[in-house]
């Protein structure tokens, strides 16, 4: 039980984790206050109890598919808050306005990531907690699982804080890119599941290659939404949501180069 | 339509079979208090079954071939087996 609660915590604790030191270190490069981690860790936990205390009624919307639809709407709404980062993002690095706005984006990015992360742990934890004996192999698995999880997520904040600043933002970017375009193809393998898309054959097997079970798989998963046997719709939502945010990104970027000059320099 | 149910912590039926290259609707039972977390890597399948409840999850359409699945909150006992033929 200790073990399986480790693996659990972790996983999605690594997701929601990875998401918050890219965000923090976008923050930090932009020399903007930090004041809205706290902000979003708060609505985050508030919208994981809301979600897994509704989880019953919830489950039975649209005909028993509530819960695949609840969860693509909340992955849709993360990756459209991504697209507004995207926006945001070259304004503030043009300009020395003051990133209320995208510290506002920000919160609701993680809060909704929480959300869905958070309700899933709170179902798993609360299981536990009726009279159970194995609570606490299961409290103690749940500590190293968050611990590792927010350890990597730290060891990879410092490691993208200490490249030049410019590097620090290219990286950041292109990362939330990607966890984004995860968003897009996990939004699109929840609506199939709800056969609200239609479902057919995979159209490659990289399993063989990087199994979803190995850690590789389990770190892409949580980068990149990875799947091994992805459909023709996932994949065109992968790669259709990364191309989107890139375009987004880079005309905005191009309006802002074209008539002031980078404050954020090293 | 196929159903299994959740009972003390085990699939029952653990290993039951469809057809292949079809898409089939799958309702789990849960007759424990507990919660489990229906998952599969090779069904790209997730999802969560609270305590007495039960849950609607569409499978396929699949090549023919094995899809193992299991309870994600108690995989010690909790596993089973989809077989596409």
């Amino acid at each position: 039980m200790l073990l399986n609660s480790v693996i659990i915590i972790l996983r999605e604790v690594l997701e929601a984790a990875l998401l918050i030191s890219v965000l923090l270190v976008l923050t930090q490069s932009l020399e903007r206050s930090f004041r809205w981690v706290s902000w979003a860790l708060l609505s985050g936990m508030i919208g994981a109890m809301v979600y897994a205390i509704g989880i019953d009624a919830i489950s039975e919307w649209f005909d028993g598919v509530g819960q695949e639809v609840v969860n693509a709407l909340l992955q849709a709404g993360i990756f459209s808050l991504i697209a507004v980062t995207m926006v945001l993002l070259p304004r503030q690095l043009y300009t020395r306005e003051s990133g209320r706005l995208l510290a506002f984006v920000m919160i609701l990015t993680v809060a909704l990531v929480l959300t869905r992360e958070g309700a899933e742990v709170t179902i798993y934890l609360y299981g536990f907690l009726r009279g159970s004996d194995q609570l606490f192999r299961v409290l103690l698995g749940a500590a190293i699982g968050a611990s590792i999880g927010v350890s990597a997520s730290v060891l990879f904040y410092y490691t993208l804080r200490n490249l030049s600043k410019r590097r620090t933002i290219g990286i950041g970017v292109v990362v939330l890119m990607l966890v984004g375009s995860g968003m897009a193809l996990q939004a699109a393998q929840l609506l199939i599941q709800a056969d609200w898309l239609p479902a057919r054959l995979p159209i490659w097997d990289s399993s063989g290659w990087i199994s979803e079970t190995s850690v590789t798989g389990q770190l892409l998963y949580a980068l990149i939404g990875y799947e091994a046997t992805p459909t023709a719709i996932q994949a065109g939502f992968q790669f259709g949501g990364l191309l989107l945010l890139a375009i987004v990104f880079l005309v905005c970027q191009w309006r802002y180069r074209a008539t002031t000059r980078l404050i954020v320099d090293s | 339509m196929f159903d299994i149910e959740i009972r003390n912590h085990l699939f029952i039926p653990s290993e039951f079979s469809i057809p292949a290259n079809t898409k089939i609707k799958l309702v789990v039972y849960n007759r424990d208090a507990t919660p489990e977390e229906f998952e599969s890597y090779e069904l790209n399948r997730e999802k969560v079954i609270t305590g007495n409840r039960k849950a609607t999850i569409f499978i396929g359409p699949l090549p023919a071939g094995e899809y193992p699945f299991f309870g994600e909150f108690y995989p010690e006992t909790a596993q089973g087996k989809i077989i596409a033929e």
